[in-house]
């Protein structure tokens, strides 16, 4: 990373692998990042991608499977993945748990294949479980690189981790200190995906910089005046919720709209603002980081602890209405939908869902969906 | 309870029950001339129309125990439009290991056989709908959408289901179950024990097993606090060894398919099957799939088959089309053509070796882990292969259900293999097991057109 722009993903790949370490493909959802750092494996999330010719996945997946998992398979297929040392499918649902046993019997990909399960509550029983998962990870890792991480490297590897995720944490919830438009943050907060926990910390750090300076020496009015001029704060406040938000031209779309994402409950960002561990065992504070993230149904949580969330998430971040952005055929999604709905409308809370592709570009439909449902929360 | 409740389930119970013995007594006198004179049998897996005539020329009569087994099932759900008012109510997944809630007497709802109920009754689509008018997608699982469909309209065929008090989901047929289930605890804010079966991509580790054996362990507390009693142990091993001698039986009846010609059809064994599902445990249970094996070896003695010309022989892989059993089973029929196989009514039958009844607990873990639903793709392929060979087949229909992804991932790549490895020809039907609007006649009649043409009939 060079200056305050964010690298590209290929870079990055690049990068981290001319300095000797290897690259994982991590599917979605939760995983642990520090297990795979420990061994030097830097991983790199594939939400899809976006607009790939789903042509090769269609050769082993019905239509009904969502564009997710078509993607995954189309990108890996079509030699997308090349540059990655080895996949990594965790369990979130029906659709990927196919694609994984789909990879490791029928595609065979050259690259070694993991699967992860995530139980699906917060029982002690599911963080012994989780960490019993891990540790077969690591065994499993252990035989692909040859080597074996100390506790201390692993407890390093964990705190570095949980530095960005808190730091991730104050991006997503702290918009005032981040004085960035909804693109050029989301962007921030995706590089995730991909950017070693320790250059992620330095570029949010180096964006946060600018506001420390100013705050020092500003009085009350210059505050208002520059709380007025930031963009993050600029609009109509809304809650955005759903998988991943593509294409990212959905965040220009609702600027030119008036709006601005106040808080979001998306499976890619704001749903894995992984907590610290309490355990000082490795293999259970990582467990415990996952099983006590937010709500999130591939995780089993209750449909009433999800609103309730949602319900703080509007609170502190005066979101005046919820936009559902659904990828089609999700199903962890579109069960909770009619109750979320039905719980926000009895807050007084309007609603709007919508249903995309991932190969789709914001069609006229939905951008004149957005603007009436804007336009309604004025 | 109180007299007046006491009267209301008394005489609801005993009157229906006589209604359907009735029924039935009617039902076996034509099943008794079904079986002496070809003209009036009557018509198997349909509606019960007193006095229907068996009109098939390529299609055997049913089994002389039909009539048994709709009285066995309206029974059930006779007793549950009364169950609330004397015993607590479990609404549980198909694969979830019931032995303690049953031990516990609680009376055990199967949402997916009320929604199996509701398609071959062909309701299924207007309950649905209900669902969807309350926003739920019409992509998601036809059996969820007939269930929260039946929930909030009270819509059902069975007269009136009872409410839970408790739920338990089990996630070894499916993710789908435990977004549903959700809902159900939501809507009914009763509580859900979940019994998280890691998926089993390759081969089963000891922590799975444990993790699932705690899971039982922990939620046996909550269920013995809402039944008011605890568990007895000597009732749980017999509750256990119920269970395990019903699902050798039925393992028994569908292994029988492997006689030429089938006395059994994969049609028969999607009604047949339903006791083994939703009855496990229980004595009348063992007795009607004893007496059942008795009748299908009858039938072997006499050569008596399925189809009556029998000339090739096929195994279907998933879920029934619930709405078009008869309509299937006679157009394949006319061309002397049996499924006599099925993965999917195999998987009710296979682990019954796995339940242990002198440690029923750890038996529970390591049998309810282990449906084909929750083992890899590979394995379901190696599974077909093998009944391929025992049973002597001549081809596959894969049925990809829109409604069951974890059934029907991997189907693409199962046929080829199929075709490639078996040297059978395999076909790949587009349709959805409870949904009507997901399945096209005309496409399906041209699809097994050219099946046909390829198995050479």
């Amino acid at each position: 990373m060079k200056g305050t722009g964010i690298p590209r993903r290929l870079d990055v790949i690049q990068e981290y692998r001319a300095r000797g370490g290897s690259i994982a493909a991590v599917f979605p959802i939760h995983y642990p990042r520090e297990l795979l750092r420990a061994f030097d494996i830097l991983p790199v999330e594939v939400w899809g991608p976006p607009k790939v010719n789903g042509e090769m996945g269609t050769a082993h997946l019905q239509s009904y499977v969502c564009s997710i998992v078509q993607n995954a398979l189309s990108f890996l297929q079509s030699g997308g993945l090349d540059t990655t040392d080895l996949l990594l499918v965790p369990h979130a649902c029906d659709s990927l748990q196919g694609l994984g046993s789909l990879l490791i019997d029928f595609v065979k990909p050259c690259q070694p294949v993991l699967t992860l399960y995530i139980p699906r509550r917060q029982r002690d029983s599911d963080v012994d479980f989780l960490a019993d998962e891990l540790r077969a990870i690591y065994r499993r890792l252990e035989a692909i690189t040859e080597r074996s991480p100390s506790d201390l490297e692993l407890v390093t590897a964990i705190r570095r981790e949980e530095a960005a995720d808190a730091l991730l944490a104050e991006l997503h919830r702290d918009r005032e200190r981040f004085p960035l438009a909804d693109e050029a943050r989301y962007r921030l907060i995706r590089s995730r995906e991909y950017l070693p926990a320790e250059e992620f910390i330095e570029i949010t750090k180096e964006s946060r910089a600018g506001f420390h300076l100013c705050l020092r020496h500003e009085c009350k009015q210059t505050r208002q005046a520059r709380r007025d001029e930031n963009p993050a704060l600029r609009g109509i406040p809304i809650l955005l919720s759903g998988i991943a938000p593509e294409p990212m031209s959905l965040f220009a779309a609702l600027a030119e709209m008036g709006a601005f994402v106040a808080a979001d409950d998306l499976a890619c960002c704001g749903r894995r603002l992984y907590p610290a561990g309490r355990s000082e065992e490795p293999f259970r504070r990582m467990a415990e980081r996952i099983i006590y993230a937010p709500p999130d149904p591939t995780r089993g949580s209750p449909i009433q602890e999800r609103l309730d969330y949602m319900l703080r998430l509007i609170e502190t971040s005066g979101a005046r209405g919820v936009v559902f952005y659904d990828v089609k055929f999700c199903e962890p999604e579109l069960f909770d939908l009619p109750q979320l709905r039905q719980g926000l409308r009895e807050a007084g809370i309007p609603s709007l869902a919508l249903e995309v592709d991932l190969n789709d570009q914001l069609s006229q439909p939905i951008l004149n969906r957005l603007a009436a449902f804007l336009e309604i929360i004025q | 309870m109180s007299l007046g409740d006491k009267l209301r389930y008394w005489s609801g119970n005993t009157l229906g029950l006589a209604a359907l013995r009735v029924a039935r007594w009617q039902a076996e006198s034509f099943a008794v001339s079904a079986h002496t004179d070809p003209v009036s049998f009557r018509e198997p897996n349909g509606p019960a129309r007193t006095g229907a005539r068996w009109q098939s020329d390529v299609l055997s009569p049913p089994l002389k125990i039909s009539p048994r087994t709709k009285e066995l099932i309206g029974h059930h759900y006779l007793k549950g439009r009364y169950a609330n008012l004397h015993q607590k109510v479990a609404w549980v997944t198909s694969g979830a290991p019931i032995e303690f809630l049953k031990a516990l007497d609680f009376y055990v709802l199967y949402p997916e056989n009320h929604g199996a109920v509701c398609g071959t009754m062909r309701v299924a689509e207007e309950i649905c709908t209900q669902a969807e008018n309350a926003g739920y997608s019409h992509d998601l699982c036809s059996y969820a959408r007939t269930d929260i469909g039946s929930v909030l309209s009270g819509k059902t065929p069975v007269g009136r289901l009872p409410k839970p008090d408790l739920l338990l989901a089990c996630t070894n047929i499916c993710q789908t179950v435990l977004f549903w289930y959700r809902v159900l605890a939501r809507h009914f804010d009763v509580p859900l024990i979940l019994i998280d079966t890691p998926f089993i991509y390759t081969e089963v580790r000891e922590h799975d097993i444990a993790f699932v054996k705690r899971q039982i362990e922990e939620a046996i507390p909550l269920a013995e606090k809402i039944a008011r009693k605890p568990l007895s142990a000597s009732r749980l091993e017999d509750v256990a060894r119920l269970s395990r001698e019903a699902s050798q039986l039925w393992a028994e009846i569908i292994g029988r398919g492997r006689h030429h010609p089938a006395p059994i059809s994969v049609f028969d064994q999607f009604i047949q099957m339903a006791p083994v599902v939703e009855m496990r445990g229980e004595p009348f249970t063992v007795d009607f799939y004893a007496a059942m094996l008795k009748e299908v070896d009858e039938r072997i003695a006499r050569g008596v088959g399925a189809v009556k010309n029998e000339r090739k022989r096929l195994l279907w892989d998933n879920l029934p089309i619930w709405y078009r059993l008869r309509y299937l089973a006679e157009y394949l029929g006319r061309h002397g053509i049996a499924i006599v196989a099925s993965t999917y009514t195999n998987a009710w039958g296979e682990l019954a070796d796995r339940i242990d009844t002198q440690d029923p607990i750890d038996g529970m873990a390591r049998t309810y882990i282990y449906p084909i639903l929750n083992r890899g793709a590979g394995d379901k392929l190696a599974t077909m292969k093998r009944m391929i060979e025992e049973y002597g087949l001549d081809g596959v229909i894969l049925h990809s259900d829109r409604s069951c992804k974890p059934y029907s991932i991997g189907q693409m790549d199962q046929r080829d293999r199929l075709m490639r490895e078996c040297g059978i020809p395999a076909l790949l039907l587009e349709a959805d097991h409870n949904d009507p609007r997901a399945y096209s006649e005309e496409q399906v009649a041209n699809r097994l057109d050219a099946f046909i043409e390829m198995l050479g009939v």
